[in-house]
């Protein structure tokens, strides 16, 4: 085999690495350089540090001086038990309820709730936690001064952060509108070329679609976004033009039709059914007051100002 | 019906009959179906005028009678033609546009008449016309031509026969099914050499019949047959328009035309108010389609289709003989209208993160806050407070679903929802409002300007004099002088405020036709299922 001298070596690494974790196992207390040597003479110096220093930079074992001075490696215990050594029962059970919680996070009630602990202690033990970089906190998009507590090293999950559309927590308001701003753009003046056309009718609709795809290119072109959206992302803003009533939606199967869903999304600039209703064109269609106003009263339509304002008078 | 609705009726009484039938009109409105004696007590005025009144109101189809169980016969006011009165100018402009100069003038005599004989109002017409065409130095029409035309309008059905109706008779009213073809049926007429309709010698001749019907077992005579314009007609024609204008909007012209021709081919064929109209095969509408569309075969076939697939889902296939047969969804374009018109009032008043707001419940019907916000992409806080504005203002409801008995704010979920049909109604009742203030302002408007209106009526008066002594030009300066500049200008500005209110009220009746039309489709449709 042409490839196996290319992966013996790795082949062998990884034996190592496993066999001195399972040397680390057979003895709890400890196992020195010298044990794994002679455990195992059959790999060089060079092949055992490169070994431990993976080991130990992946955090699988730990380099701990033994009460004899000796530096010993111990198999670094991948549960609560082993990381929070040294610390009481408490900080054991918080750790675990945080850590049960999985990315989602977990409110410090809950924690006090679920640990039956006093609130002044939960504080102390999740500050602790912290500085020692077991836990982290993360601000909620749910509520603005909630904080949840996860394990340091997990990524929060879409629910707490908000996703592309929140920046710590605040959502961004501002951005989906300059995105739904420029979809629309897009496909208005694609369904304008398109009229200007003259083609035949289904033609010239079918040149008013985009695909999400195209849309999703469109944007990330235009570099108005700072983080990196997804096709996704990008339906979400064109769902909310569906909303606006701006924006109709066809789904078609895939030209080539393997792939994903074989379905391609397609969006298209619908013009509106009716110019502005009647009732809006006069002021008592958006008068505030119109409740209290009536013939003789306080308010009336004959001392209307917004009238009075309309009729120019 | 609705205060604001009465309160519309009152001032168009007012506006157009004078205060007394206002105040007879309002005591009806008020109390209900009523003996004429007790209403002249009630409004304290003398029986005979009381009489009077009564008579023209039902001249003018706004007063109906029936008798009640201890056999007096009592009035009742129809709210809705009442109402109606301010749709005359868009009756009058549709016949227009449908059959001519002639239909407009027939169809606002007998409007203005209330009940006519034909010989009358045609003659009238005719009068009117050549009067006009005089001036212009044009040649004069026959009665005949108007004539015809009359018969148009009695074929499909926008002018009919007034139900006879015999206070004697045991059942004193007869309801005439409003398919009965006799309602529709026009006597001969007979016409002089001059074009002119001979006059009959007086009214005790009346019993001889002057004419009979050729056709039909019944005798028909004309005397004694009054016509009326048959209002659901033009509703019927005004409710196609509208969903043809929709799409015209929305798709095209063409794609309207096509559409057009769909409704007017299905018309004969279907009964009044069914919510889906009689199939049509695509060579039927390819054969009608006015040649001035220029549209092709394959065209047409291409907007077909559009039409079927476009989401309002108005336009549908149901068969594929004759190149495929296609039906017209009137009730799916009443409620595509309906919508359109509440958005366009939810957008005009809450701002358009609210129209998206609003959107996403009328398609997705019931939602938690949360799912709306995230739907909508709108942040909880401004989502919170749209929902409250259009909440109290009742455009969205709430349905509380509670997990526990006792009904706790924690365990319970509320889920915001639209009821569209709640939704008309409550804007139909502002539009209501609002054309009552736009009455009451013109009617403002005209009462400050009175004496300057009045000084105008005559100075135009002696002018009209002037002009027929043949005085000179000189003469006629003097009396044009006598308002002055200034006066000018205010005239001017009375005109166009009472033009804008006008237009205005033009304007809230479409969206008050619309409301209304749909509200009535939904409730027969739940009354059929
Ligand atoms: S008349 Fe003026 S105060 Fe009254 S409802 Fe209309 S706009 Fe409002």
């Amino acid at each position: 085999m042409a490839t196996a001298p290319k992966t013996e070596p790795d082949v062998e690494a990884v034996d190592l690495e496993t066999r001195i974790i399972a040397l680390c196992h057979a003895n709890p207390d400890g196992v020195t350089d010298v044990i794994i040597q002679d455990d195992m003479p059959q790999f060089d110096v060079k092949q055992r540090v490169t070994a431990i220093n993976r080991l130990l930079s992946t955090g699988r074992i730990d380099l701990l001086k033994s009460s004899s001075g000796k530096l010993v490696y111990k198999l670094k215990d991948p549960d609560a038990a082993g990381l929070v050594k040294g610390t009481d029962q408490q900080e054991k059970l918080v750790y675990q309820i945080i850590k049960d919680s999985g990315n989602k996070g977990i409110w410090i009630r809950d924690i006090r709730y679920k640990s039956n602990l006093l609130l002044t202690q939960v504080n102390k033990i999740l500050k602790n936690l912290e500085s020692k970089k077991l836990i982290k906190a993360v601000k909620s998009v749910a509520a603005a001064k909630k904080k949840v507590y996860m394990l340091y090293n997990l990524e929060p999950d879409r629910s707490v952060t908000g996703g592309a559309w929140y920046s710590d927590q605040d959502f961004e308001s501002e951005f989906v509108e300059v995105l739904n701003q420029q979809c629309f753009k897009f496909l208005e003046q694609k369904a304008l070329s398109a009229q200007e056309t003259k083609i035949d009718p289904i033609a010239q609709r079918n040149a008013s679609f985009a695909s999400s795809e195209d849309m999703w290119k469109f944007i990330s072109e235009l570099g108005i976004s700072k983080i990196q959206l997804s096709v996704e992302d990008i339906e979400t803003i064109l769902d909310t033009l569906i909303y606006d009533g701006k924006v109709e939606q066809s789904i078609v199967a895939k030209a080539g039709g393997i792939g994903d869903s074989g379905q391609v999304k397609l969006y298209r600039y619908v013009s509106p059914l009716i110019p502005p209703t009647g009732l809006m064109r006069m002021p008592c269609g958006s008068c505030p007051v119109s409740d209290k106003c009536y013939e003789g009263g306080a308010i009336s339509p004959t001392t209307c100002v917004y009238m009075k304002q309309w009729l120019d008078l | 019906m609705s205060n604001s609705a009465d309160k519309v009726c009152q001032l168009l009484l007012r506006e157009q009959f004078g205060v007394v039938a206002e105040k007879i009109g309002c005591c009806l409105l008020r109390k209900g179906p009523c003996p004429l004696s007790w209403l002249a007590n009630e409004v304290g005025l003398k029986l005979d005028k009381v009489r009077e009144i009564l008579c023209f109101f039902i001249q003018h189809n706004l007063v109906m009678y029936e008798k009640n169980k201890r056999g007096f016969l009592e009035y009742r006011m129809a709210v809705k033609p009442t109402l109606w009165r301010c749709r005359f100018p868009k009756y009058i402009y549709c016949a227009k546009t449908l059959y001519g100069d002639a239909a407009e003038l027939l169809v606002e005599e007998i409007l203005h008449h209330g009940q006519v004989l034909m010989n009358d109002v045609v003659q009238r017409v005719t009068d009117r016309l050549n009067e006009a065409l005089r001036e212009s130095g044009q040649p004069e029409i026959s009665a005949r031509v108007v004539y015809d035309k009359f018969c148009s309008l009695a074929r499909t059905h926008f002018i009919m026969r007034c139900t006879t109706i015999s206070a004697e008779t045991e059942n004193s009213t007869i309801q005439a099914p409003d398919n009965d073809h006799s309602l529709y049926e026009v006597p001969s007429m007979d016409i002089d050499g001059d074009g002119r309709v001979k006059r009959k010698r007086s009214l005790d001749e009346s019993d001889q019949p002057v004419k009979r019907q050729k056709t039909g077992d019944t005798t028909t005579k004309e005397d004694g047959i009054y016509w009326r314009v048959n209002l659901d007609r033009f509703h019927q024609h005004f409710r196609d328009q509208a969903i043809v204008a929709a799409l015209a909007s929305k798709i095209d012209k063409k794609a309207s035309e096509v559409l057009r021709t769909m409704l007017r081919l299905s018309e004969v064929k279907s009964a009044s108010y069914a919510p889906v109209t009689t199939p049509v095969s695509f060579t039927e509408i390819f054969q009608a389609l006015p040649k001035e569309v220029g549209l092709t075969r394959s065209v047409t076939e291409q907007y077909l289709a559009l039409l079927c697939e476009d989401s309002t889902e108005i336009v549908s296939k149901v068969g594929n003989s004759g190149g495929g047969m296609y039906s017209v969804n009137i009730y799916k374009g009443l409620i595509s209208l309906c919508k359109a018109h509440v958005e366009s009032v939810v957008q005009e008043r809450f701002g358009s993160k609210s129209l998206r707001i609003f959107r996403v419940l009328l398609q997705r019907k019931h939602l938690e806050q949360k799912q709306i916000e995230d739907l909508a992409m709108v942040p909880a806080k401004e989502a919170k407070e749209i929902l409250y504005r259009m909440f109290a203002q009742r455009f969205v409801s709430i349905t509380e679903i509670s997990k526990t008995p006792d009904h706790a704010p924690s365990r319970t979920f509320y889920l915001f929802t639209v009821n569209l049909q709640q939704v008309a109604r409550m804007l139909i009742q502002k539009c209501y409002q609002a054309m009552a203030n736009a009455l009451i302002k013109r009617e403002a408007e005209t009462m400050e300007h009175r004496r300057l209106l009045d000084k105008q009526e005559r100075v135009n008066a002696i002018i009209a004099t002037l002009e027929q002594t043949g005085a000179d030009e000189a003469q006629k300066e003097e009396v044009k002088q006598m308002i002055t500049p200034a006066e000018k200008t205010k005239l001017n500005q009375v005109k166009e405020t009472c033009n804008k209110l006008d237009q205005a009220e033009l304007q809230l009746d479409d969206t008050i036709f619309i409301l209304e039309t749909f509200i009535f489709y939904t409730e027969r449709e739940t009354c059929v299922s």
